[in-house]
């Protein structure tokens, strides 16, 4: 009995005349934690783009929480709860960390909550509360990543996607980013996130699919996409 | 002495009201990298207004100020449908061409309703006088409007959700769209918003000299010097920079023929250009 809250079949999509993906499949299930892997190149940034809207899929079908959603733009999206953190953490940098967490709850959906979410968002991230007047060009790497998670939970996601959770990031702010992920998960958020770490990934995912060249190369349980070793193979690129 | 001082302020008073002018086309360069060569009809059609609400409605002058700022405000929204919104992301050239060719439209269609006759609308406001030297009562009130407008603008944009969002989307517009940001709706906006500011700017401007229906021309070239004084896309910094020109102007003005000021004007561009190409007033985007 599983209850698939995005799904997604057949995604081709590219830029200009460059196609990059070939037919991409994937299903998360609400609650859980699923992880998409794959090599430099592979095509993970641009499915997660073609998922959200920010790329115009030239074939395939998005489903959300049982609705077609292919069409819809990127803001719509948000709007219904499919939110992504982007890879390179695409802040406001001009702003401040206040006003960066404002415009995450900019829909009326995430309006409504803005008051508890923030609490919840402090409280997660204390350092944020502190620096709240402090512009966020000016911040850390780590304090970035941290204010991206922060704007993304603000606009109250039924699915929160993660491109590149860990890229650049020390030890320390990893494991502790690594706990974050782990409480979203325990209070029910659900989680796709994309990262270069294998290990971390393997270790904290329900359910694994990696991509090569812009198509499927293996999906299942985290547990034993772990254990298999054409792995090594789609991250080599052999 | 006295009388350079005095030629000094009013300079000043009335480059606010350049600074108004500059901060629309700033806003818009800023928001969404177009450079909008409609200005200067835009600024135009903020002149005839005043002549419209005046002399064919009957209405007293400062009316026009509100009514240009509402027209201008939906008057860009629909330019923005209409020669915009196509090009947005698109090499500026092509921005360029069509924003010129709104221009043109709109220099054309006011040639032929108006001619390029000059056209006066006097504005009885009353002066002060100062050591002999008498300060018109409508340039202290176009200075005064233009600042009260500008920091109308400074609270919209950081006070207000919608003007936050406009910065969103000047900063970073794919983000702005993944956090729920209706960003196209946005950019409308914010160009509407430029227009208004252009359009009253030409209002205050024809409450102070006469005007033709060519004149915006000169104008929008004066909100080019200011924007580089200022730093393209920082709307603080084009009221500094309109103030700023109009200082020149007024230093200017005592010692040079009226025919030199564009000399000295584009000198001072070119300068700026070479000199501080972010702009001597730019604080931000470093
Ligand atoms: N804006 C773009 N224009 C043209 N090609 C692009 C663009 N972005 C990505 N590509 C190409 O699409 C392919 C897939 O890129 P994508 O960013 O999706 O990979 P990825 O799996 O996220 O890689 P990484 O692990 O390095 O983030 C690459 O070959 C890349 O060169
Ligand atoms: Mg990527």
């Amino acid at each position: 009995m599983s209850d698939i809250l995005l799904q997604v079949d057949g995604l081709e999509a590219g830029y200009d005349d460059v196609q990059v993906l070939w037919g991409i499949s994937l299903k998360v299930e609400r609650g859980a934690m699923t992880t998409l892997l794959g090599a430099n190149g592979a095509g993970k940034t641009t499915t997660l783009r073609g998922v959200i809207g920010s790329l115009r899929p030239r074939a395939g079908r998005v489903m959300f929480a049982g609705e077609d959603v292919t069409q819809l733009s990127a803001h719509a999206k948000a709007a219904r709860g499919l939110v992504l953190v982007p890879e390179g953490r695409q802040l406001f940098s001009d702003m401040t960390v206040e006003e960066n967490l404002e415009m995450g709850a900019y829909s009326p959906r995430a309006r409504q909550h803005f008051k508890s979410q923030l609490e919840k968002v402090f409280s997660l991230f204390p350092r944020l509360e502190e620096r709240r007047r402090q512009k966020a060009g000016t911040f850390s790497g780590g304090e970035q990543q941290m204010l991206a998670i922060a704007r993304g939970l603000m606009s109250v996601p039924e699915i929160l996607i993660i491109d590149e959770l860990s890229l650049g990031l020390a030890p320390v702010v990893v494991q502790q980013l690594v706990e974050t992920l782990k409480a979203l998960k325990a209070a029910g958020v659900t989680i796709l996130l994309v990262e270069q770490n294998l290990h971390l990934a393997l270790a904290l995912c329900d359910y694994a699919y990696v991509i090569a060249e812009g198509r499927p190369f293996l999906e299942g349980p985290c547990r034993e996409v772990a254990a298999k070793p054409e792995i090594r193979q789609a991250y080599l690129g052999l | 002495m006295f009388g350079i001082l005095a030629s000094v302020i009013d300079g000043i008073l009335v480059g606010a009201v350049y600074g108004l002018a500059a901060m629309g086309l700033t806003l818009i360069w800023g928001v969404m990298n177009v450079i909008n060569l409609a200005h200067g009809a835009i600024i135009v059609i903020g002149m005839f207004l005043l002549y419209i609400i005046v002399y064919s409605l009957g209405l007293h002058p400062y009316v026009a100020i509100p009514a240009m700022i509402v027209f201008g405000f939906l008057f860009g929204i629909v330019l923005y449908w209409i020669a915009v919104h196509r090009v947005i992301g698109q090499a500026e050239l092509m921005s360029l061409l069509s924003t010129f060719a709104v221009n043109m439209v709109l220099i054309g269609l006011g040639t032929a309703v108006w001619s390029t006759s000059p056209y006066n609308v006097p504005v009885s406001m009353p002066s002060i006088s100062l050591h002999g030297y008498t300060f018109t009562g409508t340039h202290i009130t176009a200075a005064i409007m233009a600042v009260v407008i500008a920091g109308l603008l400074y609270v919209l944009l950081y006070h207000t959700r919608i003007g936050k969002a406009v910065r969103a989307v000047a900063n970073n517009r794919e983000a702005a769209e993944l956090t729920g940001i209706p960003t196209t709706q946005v950019l409308a906006m914010a160009f509407g918003l430029g227009v208004a500011l252009a359009g009253v700017s030409g209002t205050l401007i024809a409450t102070l000299f006469p005007f033709t229906v060519l004149s915006g021309d000169a104008y929008q070239l004066k909100s080019f010097v200011v924007t580089v004084l200022g730093g393209l896309g920082n709307p603080a910094g084009a009221l500094l920079g309109g103030v700023a020109l109009g200082l020149i102007e007024g230093l200017a003005t005592p010692f040079m023929p009226v025919s030199w000021i564009p000399v000295v004007e584009f000198g001072l561009f070119v300068f700026c250009l070479i000199a501080f190409p972010r702009g001597i007033f730019s604080f931000t985007k470093a």
